[in-house]
């Protein structure tokens, strides 16, 4: 009778550790996807600054720097599922990207102070995005790894979380990076 | 900043006439100190072979007049060094750290406040004893730094009451402004537990570790193989600790060779360099010529001074000005 108590005790227990584990997993994901929620925002206020200041340079441009205005807009919109902010902000980074690119031809853009501070301020902002997504993937994966990893599959189906997502990172990403080292030069 | 080269070259030729003037003090106080060392150890050979015939060697009157022999043979070093020592820092460590920089301000008497020591949350300790010397400050490439050598120490009673010092940090601690800007603490510490624990086990313990924020699982392998990682924004830390700057610090590990402790709190990134011995201190035993010896001096200060250019403290790309 005794044992029984004590095993049920240490079932229970174990349960309730597992459960409170893979709920601060769950809430760590959503946190740190808050806390990207915020930096992207901080994009969104910068880019009509940037636009407006660098469009009276840029006439050939025009395109992209509307595309990134429409962009902003779509993003913006309320009660976007996070996979959609995903792809949006995929698309976002890459037409900011383009823009960088194309800010090289310009000599007209290095020389105004205004824009050069805008642009630091952009690679804050676009670093801190590399760092909040890096943090969500891993938060991600250490959630994907309880919901499959035995014992707390069991607990997690259950429970009915689903896997999720990881930030992909795109080949206009990675040249980002060497803009930014040749802005320097 | 001048290169390695540059700096032995500055060391061999226009410090020459100084080095020399000190070999010769050198030479005098070694022939001086095998003398007296000499004649100590006699008088300390006939003293205990009586203290040994009345007494007996492991008696605690014995026990205390040699612990008493060597006190008295510390002192007597230092004072026959201290005044050769002062002279080595204002006649070759000054002019070398000038060489490197004429605007970089050296003291040889004072140190990096405790405060900063502190601040800096690399190790989480009361400290009872801190001391320290060769303090450095000024800025290299815009960019204000300053370090100092530091031993850092706390005590212990055991169970008979004695007072037992441990030494929390000894080595070389730097301070300097970062480029970003941050909120949060971020600490990197030599990661111990997975090379003695492997990574299963070892992983488990640093997640554990109460004393410290949690811990911050970063992506990239080697890396984190050779650091652990705490802090209390898993963002701000990988903002900071961006794939370049890992690949940076990574580097630096390899150059220097010793423990290396990190931390970014208060927009300034801290280190400490866990030499475990005092640096800039003449020789005595070898020459101040010796080869090998001017390039520990040279190499110290460039690889401490080079960390604003090791790891691009100095570039402006985000808008902290």
């Amino acid at each position: 009778m005794q044992i029984a108590l004590i095993l049920i005790v240490i079932v229970v227990l174990i349960a309730v550790l597992m459960y409170n584990s893979l709920i601060g997993k769950k809430n760590q994901v959503e946190n740190i996807f808050a806390g990207m929620d915020a930096i992207l925002k901080k994009r969104f206020d910068l880019i009509p600054n940037l636009v407006a200041s660098v469009s009276q340079y840029m006439e050939h441009e025009k395109s992209t720097l509307e595309k990134v205005t429409q962009l902003r807009t779509q993003a913006m919109r309320p009660n976007l599922s996070d996979e959609q902010k995903i792809t949006l902000d995929a698309k976002l980074s890459s037409a900011l990207g383009a823009i960088t690119i194309a800010m090289e031809a310009y000599p007209d853009l290095k020389a105004n102070e205004n824009v050069m501070h805008l642009q630091r301020s952009l690679n804050e902002v676009e670093e801190q995005i590399s760092a909040a997504r890096r943090a969500y993937n891993q938060s991600v994966t250490d959630f994907n790894n309880a919901i499959e990893m035995f014992p707390t599959n069991i607990m997690a189906g259950w429970m009915n979380l689903q896997r999720r997502a990881v930030f992909e990172i795109t080949v206009m990403e990675r040249q980002n990076v060497d803009v930014g080292a040749l802005f320097n030069r | 900043m001048k290169s390695t080269s540059e700096l032995t070259d500055f060391y061999y030729k226009e410090l020459y006439g100084n080095l020399n003037e000190l070999e010769k003090v050198r030479l005098q106080i070694l022939s001086q100190l095998k003398w007296y060392g000499g004649m100590g150890l006699v008088v300390f050979i006939l003293f205990a072979i009586w203290m040994g015939k009345n007494f007996g060697l492991f008696h605690p009157f014995s026990m205390a007049i040699v612990i008493g022999f060597i006190a008295l043979a510390g002192m007597f070093y230092r004072s026959m060094t201290q005044e050769y020592a002062k002279d080595f820092k204002t006649k070759v460590i000054t002019p070398l750290i000038n060489a490197i920089d004429p605007h970089l301000l050296y003291n040889p008497d004072f140190m990096i406040s405790q405060h900063l020591f502190e601040r800096s949350n690399l190790f989480p300790h009361s400290i009872d004893r801190y001391s320290g010397n060769d303090y450095v400050k000024g800025s290299i490439d815009g960019v204000p730094l300053e370090f100092s050598d530091i031993h850092a120490e706390y005590q212990t009673k055991d169970s008979k009451g004695r007072t037992q010092w441990h030494t929390l940090f000894r080595g070389l601690f730097l301070v300097a402004e970062f480029n970003k800007y941050f909120k949060a603490k971020t600490v990197i510490l030599p990661d111990q537990a997975e090379k003695s624990f492997g990574t299963l086990i070892g992983g488990w313990l640093q997640s554990h570790n109460f004393s410290r924020d949690d811990l911050i699982r970063l992506d990239d392998p080697a890396f984190e193989k050779a650091f652990v990682v705490y802090g209390n924004d898993p963002i701000e830390a990988r903002y900071i600790l961006s794939h370049s700057m890992m690949k940076r610090l990574l580097e630096f590990q390899k150059k220097v060779s010793y423990p290396l402790f990190i931390s970014f709190v208060h927009n300034h990134i801290h280190v400490g360099i866990a030499t475990k011995k005092d640096l800039f201190e003449p020789t005595i035993f070898t020459s101040l010529l010796d080869y090998k010896q001017a390039m520990e001096y040279i190499n110290t200060l460039r690889y401490t001074i080079g960390i604003v250019e090791e790891l691009k403290l100095n570039e402006r790309l985000w808008s902290k000005a």
